[in-house]
């Protein structure tokens, strides 16, 4: 009934959909799978109307439609909740289900009985315990999340696509959230069900697509098939769900215990992370997307402050109110976000890279111009950056070699410790290399180097010690001849869930 | 007693509550320097209304489009291009003064649409382009009128200063049309989409909502809101003048923000009548106490320069006071929040 073909989507120079297929039917409840930017969500975002596809057709009932706006899709019979939840804060409860399909009462006013009424029958079918006159951002995240989903379970579509809803809900609402979903399934509503959960495509969806790297790769039934199956197809490894989870897996010898983190927990993403990391060494964290490794990243860095545990860095439990105080005590940070967290294009090459340094030191000291030209072709001869001239702007550098600049920055300061998020994101496989063997010398030569990628292999290949993430908490620790692609599979997949993090409520 | 008190709870976390406790305590201080038997004098009361007629209106239609999640800088600008298209077609086409007024009207919209297209669909920021548009604007008023001149009949301005039954200022009417016109809206699918729209724009698409066509709305119906305010300028000056009330745009700003108006999707119309009401009384307030002050020590001899420095020093003093309260809701907001997610985590363990 709906089906999609050869979906292409190019945001600038990256492909995030090359022919992607998918289809459903009246009363089937799909699965859509996938690992980090296989493009799941950018497929709900094209069937929502928020994404314009390249290329492809999308067939509703064997005809060809255009889906061009939100509006659009709403008509054909498309209810989308979404991941990110687009849900208006500063409106209330009654107000953001009801928008966009408000019932016509007298002189074209609202009619709020009639919608109040509506609104009470819908919270009282999902179990939201919440008065309909409140406004949205004052709920708790897992309410949101159910409004969500009854707001777009209140448009009757033909086709409802949940994307991650369940990420932030717990047990029994979820069971309610199944409940209802089974009665649509078999009133006929098509579902695709968009989940980073195993455990719950095998317990309520009949049929799965994966993707990976923006194509359709296999299309399975649940009832025929198993979650080695599934995985195998969203990574092309088989899982191996034996990963150590405990500290007492690695002998760190005599080396300096550099950082170490005690239950951090930070609203909502972080719940409890627990990890260590010696000197010399490169520790790597990894995950699905949206599993809390940014934030851990940014509560290292003082840029957040975690709502619980401790962080103790060189024996010292740290409060930092600003990055600079993460900076003044050594520590180094290098963000994916190049642009908008470490560059500044129109200053040049040797400014950019002295700016590390700059931010050190007295405010009104004086910098010359020799002393910031010394410094820099020390940076850029030391590690064998090749980025260009020195005297030019960062802007006329390509991607990779902006990157390698501000990797150049940190470096040249020497910090005890390196914080990178995501760093090789959207860079050239000869720059990455470089950035890596880079990155390898810093460790030999003492430094700490926490490593955040949504690379895996890459992690696999350089990091000493991989911790993976998985709903805010560490599924598993690969070190040593652990550190396989097929247990990495296993631990991102959440797989190792029962044997490493705590129980979760029967 | 309880229900009295909920209900208290529910106004005290509503946008409007800053503006209104704002407005009630320089209302209080009104009544005591002036008095109450002066304060409600059928003549004071008049006055009140119908010099600051104008402000108060166009504070309303500013506070519409800051709920749609943008402003208009050039709107006090455009109170004077009203009143000069209507005074120059009277006088140049000799026409009645009603159909002048329909024309300086029709010139808001245009204003307006103008300016709307500007910021929604060309996307430029709304603070630049309205301010681009208010030299424009001033410069197509002094095209229109060169200096400051006509007159309106005395049948038209007589009318304004009127009291109905010797109670209710005429002036007043235009401040009743123009809230049951925000009651109404407020109501209608448009009133939801520009809360939607100024909340989030994203979302309110995902929800099937054009966000360009819901603030080039709100952009007509401030254009007719700024025409009305317009009128009753030119009743009240009876005179035109192409370069007047150019403050009217930071004026309604700072009103509307005193009020308690967020930007984007936070507040009510009603904010922006506390806002305006606060800066009105303000202003009156502090006359009559240098009047007084004056007449108990006529040595001090403070001049009416002093009364805006005074004024403007409470003004900045209401702005400052709405981002305290502003920021101690937030801060509630934040501990209960986190309150509840710790609270989720205990069930889920």
């Amino acid at each position: 009934m709906f089906e999609m073909r050869g979906i292409e989507k190019r945001f600038d120079a990256v492909v995030a959909l090359k022919g992607a297929s998918l289809h459903v039917e009246p009363g089937e409840m799909r699965a859509l799978l996938g690992s980090n930017g296989s493009g799941k969500s950018t497929m709900v975002k094209v069937l929502a109307g928020l994404v314009k596809p390249n290329a492809g057709e999308i067939l509703i009932d064997g005809k060809p439609v255009l889906i061009r706006s939100g509006d659009d899709s709403r008509r054909l019979g498309i209810a989308t909740a979404f991941q990110d939840l687009s849900l208006v804060p500063t409106m209330t409860v009654r107000d953001n289900i009801m928008l966009g399909n408000e019932p016509r009462g007298v002189l074209g006013m609202v009619d709020d009985r009639k919608s109040q009424k509506e609104v009470l029958s819908l919270l009282e079918r999902f179990h939201i315990d919440c008065d309909p006159d409140a406004f949205v951002q004052t709920l708790m995240p897992s309410a949101q999340s159910m409004l969500e989903v009854a707001k777009a379970v209140r448009l009757k579509p033909r086709l409802l696509l949940l994307d991650e809803v369940t990420a932030s809900l717990h047990r029994d609402e979820i069971d309610v959230l199944f409940s209802v979903l089974r009665e649509l399934k078999a009133e006929g509503t098509a579902i695709i069900y968009v989940t980073h959960r195993m455990n719950e495509i095998f317990e309520i969806c009949d049929t799965a697509t994966v993707m990976r790297s923006g194509e359709t790769v296999a299309e399975v039934s649940t009832s025929e098939t198993t979650l080695d199956t599934i995985v195998y197809h969203m990574t092309s490894q088989q899982p191996d769900a034996k990963v150590p989870c405990g500290q007492e897996e690695f002998d760190p010898g005599d080396r300096e215990l550099v950082l170490d983190v005690q239950n951090l927990a930070m609203f909502p993403k972080v719940k409890d992370i627990s990890m260590r990391a010696y000197k010399g060494e490169i520790v790597g964290i990894c995950g699905l997307e949206g599993q809390g490794q940014p934030e851990v990243i940014h509560a290292l860095l003082g840029v957040t402050q975690p709502d619980g545990g401790q962080i103790f860095f060189q024996g010292k439990q740290t409060h930092y109110k600003f990055p600079a105080d993460a900076v003044n005590n050594d520590i180094g940070f290098i963000s994916g976000e190049r642009n908008v967290e470490a560059m500044f294009p129109m200053l040049t090459v040797e400014e950019n890279i002295f700016a590390g340094k700059a931010a050190k030191g007295p405010l009104f000291a004086y910098i010359g111009d020799k002393a910031v030209h010394a410094f820099a072709q020390k940076a850029v001869d030391t590690y064998n950056i090749k980025a260009g001239g020195l005297r030019q702007p960062a802007s006329s550098l390509s991607g990779g070699n902006q990157q390698k600049l501000v990797v150049a920055r940190w470096i040249a300061m020497q910090p005890a410790m390196l914080l990178l998020d995501d760093p090789t994101k959207g860079v050239d496989i000869h720059s990455r290399r470089e950035i890596q063997k880079i990155l390898k010398q810093c460790a030999e030569a003492g430094m700490t180097v926490i490593l955040n990628s949504s690379e895996s292999e890459e992690l696999l290949e350089i990091a000493d010690r991989v911790y993976v993430f998985y709903e805010g908490r560490v599924s598993g620790i690969l070190s040593g001849a652990a550190k396989t692609p097929e247990r990495l599979a296993a631990a991102m997949m959440g797989m190792t869930r029962e044997a490493c993090g705590p129980k979760e409520a029967e | 007693m309880e229900a009295i008190k909920r209900s208290f709870i529910r106004f005290r976390r509503t946008p409007a509550f800053t503006g209104c406790i704002l407005f009630l305590a320089v209302l209080v201080l009104d009544l005591i320097i002036q008095g109450p038997s002066q304060f409600f004098s059928a003549k004071s009361l008049n006055t009140l209304f119908s010099k600051n007629m104008p402000l108060m209106l166009v504070a309303m239609a500013q506070s519409l489009l800051l709920i749609s999640g943008t402003l208009d800088i050039s709107i006090g600008i455009q109170l004077a291009l009203v009143n000069v298209v209507s005074i120059m077609t009277m006088q140049v086409w000799h026409v009645p003064m009603i159909v002048g007024f329909l024309m300086g009207m029709l010139a808001s919209l245009i204003a307006s649409a103008l300016c709307g297209f500007a910021i929604s669909v060309l996307r430029l920021p709304a603070m630049l382009a309205s301010y681009a548009l208010l030299i424009i604007i001033k410069g197509v008023n002094v095209l229109i009128m060169p200096k400051p001149q006509g007159n309106v009949p005395q049948e038209y301005y007589r009318t304004y200063d009127l009291l109905i039954g010797g109670v209710i200022p005429f002036s007043a009417l235009f401040l009743l049309a123009v809230i049951l016109l925000w009651l109404y809206l407020k109501r209608t699918k448009f009133g939801r989409n520009i809360y939607a729209v100024g909340g989030n724009p994203r979302n309110a698409f995902a929800a099937g909502i054009d966000p360009v066509r819901v603030q080039m709305q709100a952009f007509l119906v401030k254009g007719f809101i700024v025409g009305l305010a317009g009128i009753c300028l030119t009743l009240m000056t009876a005179s035109g003048n192409p370069l007047q009330a150019e403050d009217y745009g930071i004026r309604s700003l700072s009103a509307c923000i005193i009020g308690g108006l967020g930007f984007g999707g936070w507040g009510t119309m009603g904010c922006a009548v506390f806002g305006g009401g606060f800066l009105v009384l303000i202003q009156n307030t502090v006359y009559y106490t240098f009047t007084l002050l004056n007449r108990l020590m006529p040595a001090l001899k403070i001049t009416s320069y002093w009364q805006n420095l005074v004024s403007d020093c409470i003004i900045f003093l209401g702005l400052l006071m709405t981002i305290v309260t502003a920021k101690a809701q937030r801060e509630t907001l934040k501990q209960g929040f986190v309150k509840q997610f710790k609270r989720g985590e205990r069930i889920d363990k």
